[in-house]
């Protein structure tokens, strides 16, 4: 058994940051329904890289499809009433709606709070958006990145001096999604002591701002750049190669006594200029002493640790084929989690439609052929 | 927020379990420090620890009474006596992070972790060494995961009826932020490089970061055509829009026009933004749709009015997690 087997999420969130909010819950056993439409592609199905450098084809993504694992794709078009009335059998079939929309859409499209409530009481709503949805700034449109500016956290980046610098991907839609899950969670363990539901909401500027906490406790008048309040040595030194680097951050004096021991007297640029990398991190990592290659995306997706770990999982897919996936990173003993292919568009409509929702085959049938299914 | 109302927690601090003990403790749980390592700033231990309570009992008498055990191993692999506690309570949910899987006993900061994970590798300038994200970002994506886990723990217990042992690892956690690096090898063979404040899309790079009269904003030139016409409509009513009147935007592809054309449209659109404060900016983005921020400093988060109105921020440190609304009942 997994850890969420039972669970029932009807998903209408897109791109980024919702999917990943719902990508742990269904590698944990949690059956989670992925409403889309060929008529609004998610905009995640058409980012690269693609299998194949078959750019137009919704099924080629591999960005999409190791968000989206272990999850099922319906096709509704939302934007036909029809579509609406389909979608409202999905949610009062659910545990849990997730969404990431623009403000508003939800209640345009019927599904705002007040009627998830009546067509399902103990529903649970999970929202996410870059303000949230009240206060001054509920209506602002922006993106991942957002987030890193309205948070500190574009202006906290950066050397010393220099003028603020965005996260170079959209941190935003990594942090964010992850307090989701927490959300989600936290409201299915309250829904099982009270029977209510509820609608949790998450802002991506205030994650961001909860993981620079510290930095809201100290107010530098400065960025940190790679130095720290009491760890010294504490950054990265340049090894022999193009762009390779290690860092290294001692933490006592048992620590810089092993370094020294290692490396010598000196500045630690150049002592670690002549070595390579990823040998000296084993040296010093075996002398005790926190040091670790900087590695880019090939030692990344080839990291030995990671590999053994099971942290990516070769995953078969229809069109990708064999595929490395990420993991939760966790290892439940009792529960383990099993990670599945991403589905292709529409690819469980008669599954979900006909086998969940009861429909029969000729309703089914007739939708689609109007253009609701789609 | 009170969702785990009644729900015990009990907490071996060395970093990695940091946020996820104060993400419990804003849940509502009653989270209780047995064991906190050494080596935090006051400012750290103001942020991650200040709140929750010390324990005043030994530790076999917390943990069986505990829901949920957090168990830091970034400085120890071994801990036969917690083992040997916590294997007393069937129904304790026992969450082990450690700094790599597996076992390896390898030291960790947050530094090597985010070296490990590929994101240093991209961040900062092309002329500079690797640059790590603000705060100790690993630690906190850490954290995060063991909050998850220890809520998935709670949940796999009402179907199994049982506790179990979860062991969440900082290096993979900080790898599963890293969501393009290892993707786009696997499937390209291309490797990222740091690029500094430039969105680059194949040959071309368009700018993120843009002075305005008072500071900073960030906005990019990016194939939305209405978030471009909405932008060269202001600067039309100013009369500074230049040759981006001219511009049919759905027709052609910011991302595949040359670099030295996007540099002339991109002087145009930073004069404009120069005359202008980020206040001005950000009301425009946000009532004309521009997908533009303004760059704010730690002081100016800290006292922002939309903030204020989610009541986020408690004694100058982030509060709630996410906003929770009970059912609506129809009258």
């Amino acid at each position: 058994m997994r850890a969420l087997e039972g669970l029932k999420i009807a998903d209408f969130s897109w791109v980024g940051a919702g999917p990943r909010a719902t990508k742990e819950l269904a590698d944990n056993g949690a059956l989670v329904v992925k409403v889309e439409s060929a008529k609004r592609l998610d905009l995640g199905r058409k980012s690269p890289p693609f299998a194949k450098g078959e750019r137009g084809n919704p099924d080629a993504s591999a960005f999409f499809a190791q968000t989206n694992t272990s999850k099922k794709s319906v096709t509704i078009n939302l934007a036909d009433p029809q579509g609406q009335a389909l979608a409202k059998k999905l949610v009062g079939w659910a545990d849990v709606v997730v969404e990431n929309f623009g403000p508003g859409y939800m209640e345009r499209i019927g599904l705002g709070w007040a009627e998830l409530c009546k067509v399902n009481p103990g529903v649970i709503l999970a929202s996410v958006s870059v303000a949230g949805r009240t206060g001054p700034m509920a209506g602002f449109r922006g993106y991942g990145n957002s987030a890193a500016a309205h948070s500190g956290h574009a202006d906290m980046t950066g050397w010393p001096g220099s003028e603020p610098h965005m996260p170079p991907f959209a941190y935003g839609d990594v942090v964010a999604p992850m307090f989701l899950t927490v959300a989600i969670l936290a409201a299915l363990e309250a829904r099982e002591r009270t029977g209510q539901g509820s609608w949790v909401e998450v802002s991506q500027i205030e994650p961001m701002a909860h993981v620079i906490a510290d930095l809201f406790a100290e107010m530098p008048a400065e960025k940190p750049g790679n130095a720290d309040p009491l760890m010294d040595p504490h950054g990265v030194f340049p090894c022999a190669g193009e762009d390779a680097w290690i860092a290294i951050a001692c933490e006592d004096e048992t620590q810089r006594a092993a370094l020294k021991g290692m490396l010598g007297e000196g500045e630690l640029a150049e002592l670690t200029a002549d070595h390579d990398a990823f040998e000296l991190a084993e040296r010093l990592a075996a002398a005790g002493v926190s040091a670790s290659p900087v590695r880019d995306g090939k030692a990344l997706s080839e990291h030995p640790a990671l590999r053994a770990a099971g942290h990516f999982v070769a995953v078969d897919h229809p069109v990708l084929g064999p595929s490395a996936m990420p993991a939760p990173p966790m290892e439940m003993e009792a529960t383990p989690h099993a990670v599945g292919p991403a589905p292709c568009l529409g690819a469980n409509n008669t599954e979900v439609f006909e086998g969940y929702l009861g429909m029969d085959r000729a309703e089914i049938d007739r939708l689609a052929a109007n253009g609701v299914i789609a | 927020m009170s969702q785990l109302a009644g729900i015990r927690v009990v907490v071996l601090a060395d970093r990695l379990v940091d946020l996820g003990a104060k993400m419990l403790s804003e849940l509502g749980a009653e989270v209780v420090v047995s064991e906190a390592g050494d080596g935090l700033s006051p400012a750290r231990t103001a942020a991650w620890r200040a709140e929750l309570r010390h324990a005043d009992k030994p530790l076999a008498e917390l943990l069986s009474e505990a829901d949920i055990l957090l168990d830091d191993r970034r400085r120890t692999t071994q801990r036969p006596e917690v083992e040997a506690l916590a294997g007393s309570n069937p129904a304790l949910v026992h969450v082990v992070a450690t700094g790599f899987p597996l076992g390896d006993p390898r030291p960790v900061t947050d530094l090597t972790l985010m070296a490990e994970s590929g994101l240093m590798h991209v961040t900062g300038t092309p002329d500079a060494p690797p640059l790590r994200l603000p705060g100790e970002q690993a630690y906190a994506l850490t954290g995060i995961q063991v909050a998850t886990a220890a809520l998935m723990g709670l949940a796999a217990r009402r179907r199994i009826g049982r506790g179990q042992r979860i062991v969440v690892s900082a290096l993979q956690a900080a790898a599963c932020a890293n969501y393009r690096e290892a993707v786009m090898f696997d499937w390209t063979g291309r490797i990222g490089r740091r690029q500094g404040n430039m969105l680059v899309r194949g040959t071309s790079g368009v700018r993120q970061v843009w002075p305005c009269a008072d500071g900073y904003v960030t906005w990019s030139m990016i194939d939305n055509p209405g978030m471009m016409r909405a932008v060269v409509a202001q600067m039309e009513a100013e009369g500074v829009a230049g040759e981006l009147s001219d511009i049919e935007w759905e027709d052609i592809l910011v991302a595949e026009t040359e670099q030295a054309t996007i540099d002339r449209w991109q002087a145009i659109v930073a004069a404009f933004f120069a005359r202008h404060t980020r206040a001005e900016l950000g009301q425009w983005s946000l009532t004309q749709g521009w997908g533009l921020s303004t760059i704010m400093t730690l002081p100016e988060v800290r006292e922002s009015a939309h903030l204020k109105a989610r009541g986020f921020f408690r004694n100058g440190l982030p509060g709630p997690l996410f906003q929770t609304h009970p059912p609506e009942v129809a009258s």
